[in-house]
């Protein structure tokens, strides 16, 4: 019956046109403040970032026009590829095990149990952490002579004497990895949560009675249901990465000997400590690109087909 | 002071960006059509003057004498100092930029080529101390003939040793080394005297740290890592080479504490307040730092030797500038003009433990007390500065070819490969 109502009302050629005209008005003046918003902070800095990269840009001083000279030195420029290359090695070696864990965590959080509220404030808790607090939490926990980590392993038997984890660009990546998978795991665990609590219980009862076990209403039925949610995680988990800034800057500096240098450290490096900003945002436009079509390609991946 | 100091070496002048989106947002910002618009402060309003946030202490009370002594008001602005030039930046092309600027030394000349200063050759040649001020400030500030700034805060580099170390070891403390094969030699026996102590301390991931203290020794042992004029580089003059063993020698002989080697610059001071080390290369923040807080601390300074003997020293430190298109050059002036004065820079810089400014007052009445300060202001006055317009990218930043270098030799051991791999960077960018 809603249906068909809905479908009266939204049926073309059966109002005025005066009044279609006036609703679309109306809508037009709904959207208007967020078309506003997203034009003058979004469309119009992204514009002038466009035409700025088609200049020779310098922080201080006098610019000129020079065309795509600076997109034909960005593929040129091996320090970027390097950079691009790192980043996109930490963006598929972070994402596993967020998700592994996070989609652990969700499903012991997602059980009906006495205190578990407590325990999905806990996962959750490292997220809370700024990035940058964390990041100098964990530049303590790492010290050779007092840090915790070391003396940790020290005492289980993994490690003798102390290990610069920092001083070596194997021993830094793995460490920072470990560093984000615990800061924002709780996050990917909450976003999953959510998805799973979506799934209607009566689905899970009906399975039972066919005597599905738990592996089987795992496999055909939280894992297809939850395939928008882990979508929507996984661009954010993606994006993330490859827009990971503070932890290699407060961490390694980019270092040793840039093998830790983020795309995002690069393109600050070259606008405010080069002063090259329009090769900068020559950069950044790169990396939008590089966004854009990974996501897609995500969302493609991951386009919901499952109905029950 | 060890914040501000700490800062002025281990400059990370990165605006912290969280994103990409951020990034385009910023340049999007910046991207404003600009000339270089002036502050545009009428008389008789305050003359807006922007320093490091690093200085505060040192400015505040110089600023307050000035205003209480004259009817033009100087009106003190603290920026934090890894955000410096990029708000300076985004005030200049907002057309919002200050009637005076404080800023590392470094950046002069990248300034004044861009045309953001303004020119002031005339009003300073006409000082009556202009040929008594700093010689490196002076050198930075100077660009095709013209003078641009003037120098405001000096910190010349220099070797700073722990004499209850040297007593341990068996070494006279008041003979302090002065070439290599004497410092090796000092370091060795510091460690082998135990206690938990280190010959030798360096920040081997700061790269700003290592130009201040490592440079002088390639200075002193008559070398350069550039030409006269910054424009190439001589990476493969042998004395680069000799220094970075020297170095790699302290650490491959664990002379050197092990977390030396990831130390981004937090330690740089920090190592030699904990007691435990011999000696590491410093500027002259240290002195009264040490004075104040770690009075357990019996130490000397002595100047940074060449590799047979000589000395010499990184002359760091800030300038004083007008930026281009200030309405208040006079006023301005006249300011930087008192500051440099026989009355303020002894009764204001020397007396709170600063260093003054030019070369005939480093012995006043508040050196004569502590001779170390006469060390110290030798550093400055005798030392020296790379003069480029790429200062950040050679040396400064976390990713330079200098940094670079100076990890591959002097960690991996691979000296030659490292300065042949920074050569080729280093004529890369002076190119560019």
């Amino acid at each position: 019956m809603a249906v068909a109502v809905d479908r009266v009302l939204t049926q073309p050629g059966r109002r005025p046109r005066i009044v279609r005209a006036q609703r679309r008005a109306a809508g037009f003046l709904f959207v208007l403040p967020a078309a506003a918003f997203i034009g003058v902070f979004f469309l119009v800095p992204l514009g002038l970032a466009a035409w700025v990269s088609l200049h020779d840009w310098p922080l201080f001083g006098a610019t000129s026009f020079t065309g795509f000279d600076n997109f034909m030195a960005l593929v040129r420029d091996g320090a970027f590829w390097r950079s691009l290359w790192f980043t996109t090695r930490y963006a598929l070696l972070v994402t596993p095990p967020i998700f592994l864990l996070g989609f652990a965590l969700a499903m012991l959080a997602n059980a009906r149990a006495p205190g578990v509220g407590l325990f999905r404030t806990l996962f959750f808790l490292p997220n809370v952490v700024g990035f940058g607090a964390a990041c100098l939490l964990w530049y303590f926990m790492l010290n050779d002579q007092y840090g915790v980590i070391n003396a940790a392993l020290r005492r289980v038997g993994v490690l003798e004497g102390s290990l610069l984890w920092l001083a070596k660009a194997d021993t830094a990546l793995a460490i920072i990895i470990a560093m984000v998978v615990w800061k924002t795991a709780g996050g990917t665990m909450l976003l999953l949560l959510i998805g799973m609590q979506a799934i209607p219980e009566d689905l899970y009862q009906a399975a039972a009675v066919d005597g599905a076990g738990p592996w089987e209403r795992l496999r055909s039925i939280t894992l297809p249901l939850l395939k928008r949610t882990f979508a929507l995680a996984l661009v954010l988990s993606i994006t993330g990465s490859y827009l990971a800034f503070d932890q290699f800057f407060i961490l390694t500096q980019g270092g040793p000997r840039n093998a830790t240098t983020s795309i995002v450290q690069l393109i600050t490096n070259t606008a405010f400590s080069s002063f090259e900003v329009g090769y900068a945002t020559t950069m950044a436009f790169a990396l939008l690109g590089v966004l854009i079509v990974l996501s897609s390609m995500q969302l493609f991946l991951l386009r919901d087909s499952t109905q029950y | 002071m060890t914040e501000r100091v700490r800062s002025l070496l281990s400059r990370r002048d990165l605006l912290r960006v969280t994103g990409a989106a951020a990034g385009l947002a910023a340049a999007g910002s910046l991207g404003l059509p600009s000339a270089a618009r002036a502050g545009r402060r009428a008389q008789g309003e305050p003359v807006a003057f922007w320093n490091r946030d690093d200085g505060q202490v040192l400015v505040e009370p110089i600023v307050a004498a000035w205003n209480e002594t004259h009817d033009v008001q100087i009106e003190a602005t603290f920026i934090p100092s890894e955000q410096f030039v990029q708000k300076f930046a985004a005030a200049v092309a907002g057309g919002e930029a200050p009637d005076l600027i404080a800023v590392d030394l470094v950046y002069m000349p990248a300034f004044a080529a861009a045309g953001q200063m303004t020119d002031i050759s005339e009003q300073a040649r006409a000082l009556p101390f202009f040929g008594q001020l700093s010689p490196s400030h002076m050198r930075l500030g100077t660009y095709q003939d013209k003078v641009f700034s003037l120098p405001f805060n000096a910190d010349g580099s220099f070797l700073l040793y722990n004499k209850n170390l040297f007593r341990q070891a068996g070494l006279d403390p008041e003979a302090p080394p002065t070439t290599w094969v004497a410092i090796q030699e000092a370091a060795q026996k510091i460690t082998a005297a135990g206690g938990g102590a280190s010959g030798f301390y360096f920040s081997g991931s700061c790269p700003g740290c290592n130009a201040f203290t490592l440079l002088p020794y390639v200075w002193a042992s008559g070398g350069d890592v550039l030409t006269e004029d910054g424009t190439q580089a001589t990476l493969t003059d042998p004395s680069v080479k000799a220094m970075l063993e020297f170095v790699r020698g302290l650490w491959d002989g664990g002379q050197v504490p092990q977390a030396a080697q990831v130390d981004t610059g937090e330690d740089f001071f920090n190592a030699f307040t904990s007691g435990t080390v011999g000696m590491a290369g410093t500027g002259a923040f240290s002195i009264a730092e040490l004075k104040g807080e770690y009075p357990d601390i019996d130490f000397g300074v002595t100047p940074l030797p060449g590799r047979e003997g000589g000395q010499s020293s990184f002359a760091g430190g800030d300038t004083i500038a007008i930026p281009a298109g200030s309405e208040r050059v006079e006023d301005a002036f006249a300011f930087m003009a008192w500051y440099l004065s026989d009355e303020v820079q002894i009764e204001q810089l020397a007396k709170n433990n600063g260093l003054p400014l030019r070369t005939d007052l480093i012995e006043n009445k508040y050196s004569a007390e502590d001779p170390r300060y006469i060390v110290a202001g030798r550093a400055m006055s005798e030392g020296r500065t790379p003069y480029t317009e790429k200062y950040n990218q050679l040396f400064n930043d976390s990713g330079s070819p200098w940094l670079a270098m100076l990890q591959r030799a002097i960690f991996d051991g691979e000296v030659d490969e490292a300065i042949a791999e920074a050569q080729q960077s280093f004529t890369d960018i002076l190119a560019g």
